[in-house]
Order: structure tokens, then C-alpha cells, then sequence
């Protein structure tokens, strides 16, 4: 315990000195949902609608921290740390270095959900978001957007030979499901066409389920949806953790 | 005397390379033993082998009468390890790695007091480990490797990038400890350190032993006056016979 809780500290210090996750986890986030706040107001959805534009953008906003940390965060750190032989040292210590791994994972989800919690809160006080669904809903699709993107994420590291490789695939992961899953650029604008080749992207399967229990409406195709992500997430994870090495 | 360690018919290739071809190793308790060889003999696959980080293709290991992959957790509790060329997380400090360190360990030794005796307390304590200078930063690999308060400790390369004053430091500390019972197993490039600390040495050739006994036993068989001399008879590319 006394290990764990110094490797949490220390590490979280290196996180934040990094400034990378924070940046793009939390304060990317935070000014996309002001600039949003801004465009919207208070606007309807669509003409009739029974919620807010704002309010369906809420559950988009809300994975950025997740792929930000996720797609970027947690497998460079991963890649370096093995890269920099940190992991090969601490294999002639008495922990073993999967304790430093999951240290990783804890504080890139912690900043995940800070990040969500920044925007519930500067959404609700600035432009009086009102959050009407499924809170159970809408954590457990949560959860498992969260396993199926550090799932890809810990696959990614793992493949890669070298950090470098690392942060190539990284960034092809990143940037499209950053922007065409709908977490930054509103799904609900892109053309009919564009919309059924996105919907190929885990994060736009997940961030489908987090808008209809954010909003309350009822879920279509959600048996489709967990089945989807569960089975990529297993996937990731499995092929991950057989082909991981430590050096 | 009781063995720190047993390494019999070890074995390791990489594709067509044999980097270590049947090593036997006996190191008794309480010595300073010296593994020696040119860039490439084979000394950190020989070091990596023994501490299980790479599996030899034969051969057995034995350490504290322990299996290091089996009972890694309980064997390095009581060994520490300087790896050669030792990197760190990006932005980490001093004293945090000494903390994170140190939080492994159920019996560590005082960082602070080991980073004063290397000289790497007060500012050096608060500067990131990037920062630091080359010849801080091996004695800080060296202090990393003694926070355990290890029975056994294993240094690869321990004073490259060192002043003279520095490893005079290292030496005389690395002595105290050995006179407090510490068994050290080192590799060096510098014939005048192995002279200073060693009790005993093995020459490594191409993944083959080339000679194993005391210092001065070593010198004599090689018909040399000084250790570096034979050193290079016994690394040479003539026939050992010849």
C-alpha cells in the first residue's frame, strides 16, 4: 500500500509536468464546451425538439478526456517508460512493473473524469446545462467507452516497437475518432453518407449510447452497441496483453 | 564459505551470435567479484541472465538460493541492481525517484544519507535527474542500487563518466559496505578499479571464459607484470596458447 501510494503521488506529479494529458484532456474540453455554450446558447437541438443543442453535445464533450488520455496519454507514457527501460528496472525489484502500468491507467482515467466533471460543471453554471437522462445509463456507457479506447490505447503501445511507432499509430487513432466520432464535431451535422462510414468507430457507437441516457430518450440498437464495444474492448485487451513486452 | 550465487552451464544466443557459451560462476558471500571483458563479451547478458531478465537458452542460476524469475519478489527484496546506461521518467527529480525507490523496499536504507555521502543532497536533491550531470547521474544509479540495503548487488559499468574524486568516493564506500559483508558483483573498464575492489575476476571473450581466479593469480599466469597488460593478453586475438 505504502508502494502504491507513493508510485500514485510521484507519477501524478510526472503526469501533470507533462502537461500534454491536461492540456488536451482537460482544458481542450473545457473550450470546446464554452465555444459551444457560446454558438448554442440555448437553442433547441432541431425546430420542436424537446432538449437542447447544447445539452445533446454534453455526452459528445464528455469522451474527449477519455481519448485524450486514453489514444495519447497512457500509451506514450507506456512506450516510453519501456523505451527508457523503466518497466526492465523495476523487474529486479520485488513489485512487479505491472503495478507502475496500472498506477498509469488510474491517473489517466481520474483525469478523464476530472475532464467531464469540468465540463458538467462549467456547462451547468455558465449556460444552465441541465443533465436529464439516466445517470446510472450514462456511467455505465461510460465505463465501457473508457475500456474499449484504453483497450486500443494499451494495444497500440503494445505493438509498437518503439515510441516513436507509438505516437505515429497513436495520432492515426486519435485525430480521426476525435473528429469524426462526433466528440468534437457535432455527429448531427455530418451528411447521411458521412454519418454511416463514422459509425464504424467504436467512440461513435459509445458516444450514441452517452447522448440518448444523457438525454433520456430511448435507446435504439443498444444490445448492437455493448455487444460492439465489449467485443473490441476484449479484443484490445487479450491481444495486448499477449504480445505486451517489457523491454 | 557459503555461495551469494551459482551459475552453472549458462548459455545464450542471439540468431547466430552466442553471447554467452557455458559460464559456470561460483561467487562466495562477502566478495567482491569483477566480471571483465571488451564491449560485446557478453558481461550484461551474463548480469541480465543471472537477475532473470533474459532467459538463457541453458544452463541453471542460483541467487541467495533463490530462483530469480520464481521468487523474484522475495529474492529482490535483499539484491539491488545498477543497469549500465540507466535512464528515468521524463521530468522526474531527485529525490523522487530516491522516494519511489525506496517505497519498494521493507528493510530500505536512508536516501537521504546516501545521496549526502555521493554529494547529491541539498540542490541536487530538487533538480530533475535530467539535469543533473553525467558523472551525478551514474552515482545516483549507484545510490538507486544500494537503497534496498541489499545483500548482493550487482553494478554494471559502476564509475563510467566519473572524476577521479569521484570514484575514490564510490570505491571507499563500495569497500565499507564490502567490510559490513555486502558480496558485489561489478563489471568495469577500468583495470585500476578492478584492482582497488576486486577480489576476484573472470575475463569474458566472446561469450567464452578466458580466465577466473584472484587478481594477482591472473596476472602471474599471464607471464604480464600489471592487470592491464594481461587483460589485453588474455582479450587478444592471438591464441591463448601461443
Amino acid at each position: 500500500m505504502k508502494t502504491f501510494k507513493t508510485l500514485f503521488i510521484v507519477e501524478s506529479k510526472l503526469e501533470i509536468r507533462r502537461v500534454n494529458s491536461i492540456f488536451f484532456g482537460v482544458f481542450f474540453p473545457l473550450g470546446m464546451i464554452l465555444l459551444m455554450g457560446v454558438i448554442f446558447g440555448k437553442k433547441p437541438a432541431f425546430e420542436g425538439a424537446s432538449y437542447t443543442a447544447l445539452q445533446q453535445t454534453f455526452g459528445a464533450l464528455s469522451t474527449i478526456g477519455i481519448c485524450a488520455t486514453g489514444l495519447m496519454g497512457l500509451p506514450l507514457a507506456v512506450a516510453d517508460y519501456r523505451d527508457k527501460k523503466v518497466l526492465k528496472r523495476f523487474k529486479v525489484t520485488p513489485v512487479s512493473p505491472s503495478m507502475l502500468l496500472f498506477t498509469q491507467v488510474l491517473i489517466s482515467f481520474i483525469i478523464a473524469v476530472i475532464s467531464t466533471i469540468s465540463v458538467f460543471i462549467v456547462a451547468s453554471v455558465l449556460f444552465g446545462y441541465r443533465f436529464t437522462g439516466s445517470v446510472a445509463g450514462f456511467l455505465i456507457s461510460y465505463l465501457l467507452i473508457t475500456l474499449v479506447i484504453y483497450g486500443m490505447g494499451m494495444f497500440l503501445a503494445s505493438i509498437s516497437p518503439n515510441l516513436k511507432t507509438a505516437s505515429l499509430l497513436c495520432s492515426i487513432a486519435y485525430f480521426p475518432m476525435l473528429f469524426l466520432s462526433g466528440a468534437t464535431v457535432p455527429y448531427e451535422i455530418m451528411p447521411r453518407t458521412m454519418q454511416q462510414v463514422v459509425n464504424i468507430l467504436p467512440l461513435t457507437q459509445g458516444i450514441k449510447m452517452l447522448k440518448n441516457y444523457s438525454l433520456g430518450l430511448p435507446v435504439t440498437g443498444l444490445w448492437f452497441q455493448v455487444a460492439y464495444l465489449g467485443i473490441l474492448a476484449l479484443i484490445c485487451i487479450v491481444v495486448s496483453v499477449k504480445v505486451f513486452k517489457w523491454e | 564459505m557459503e555461495n551469494a550465487f551459482v551459475v552453472k552451464g549458462l548459455r545464450k544466443t542471439y540468431g547466430d551470435l552466442v553471447a554467452l557459451d557455458n559460464l559456470n560462476l561460483e561467487v562466495r558471500k562477502g566478495e567482491v567479484f569483477g566480471l571483465l571483458g571488451h564491449n560485446g563479451a557478453g558481461k550484461s547478458t551474463a548480469i541480465e541472465c543471472i537477475l532473470g531478465t533474459k532467459i538463457p537458452d541453458s544452463g541453471t542460476v542460483e541467487v541467495l538460493k533463490m530462483d530469480p524469475i520464481k521468487d523474484r519478489k522475495e529474492l529482490f527484496q535483499k539484491v539491488g541492481v545498477q543497469f549500465q546506461q540507466t535512464h528515468y521518467q521524463d521530468k522526474i527529480r531527485v529525490h523522487e525517484i530516491c522516494e519511489m525507490t525506496h517505497s519498494l523496499y521493507k528493510n530500505p536504507a536512508d536516501w537521504k544519507e546516501l545521496l549526502e555521502i555521493f554529494n547529491l543532497d541539498k540542490e541536487n536533491m530538487k533538480k530533475q535527474v535530467s539535469d543533473l550531470s553525467g558523472g551525478e547521474r551514474q552515482k545516483l544509479s549507484v545510490v538507486l542500487a544500494l537503497i534496498p540495503n541489499p545483500e548482493l548487488v550487482f553494478l554494471d559499468e559502476l564509475t563510467t563518466g566519473l572524476d577521479p574524486k569521484a570514484r575514490r568516493e564510490v570505491w571507499n564506500y563500495l569497500k565499507n559496505l564490502k567490510s559490513q559483508g555486502l558480496t558485489i558483483f561489478l563489471t568495469s573498464h577500468y583495470m585500476d578499479e578492478v584492482q582497488t575492489l576486486c577480489d576476484r575476476i573472470c575475463i569474458l571473450r566472446k561469450g567464452k571464459v578466458v580466465a577466473m581466479d584472484t587478481v594477482s593469480s591472473v596476472i602471474e599466469t599471464s607471464n604480464h607484470s600489471n592487470l592491464e597488460d594481461a587483460y589485453l593478453w588474455y582479450t587478444g586475438e592471438e591464441d591463448l596458447g601461443a
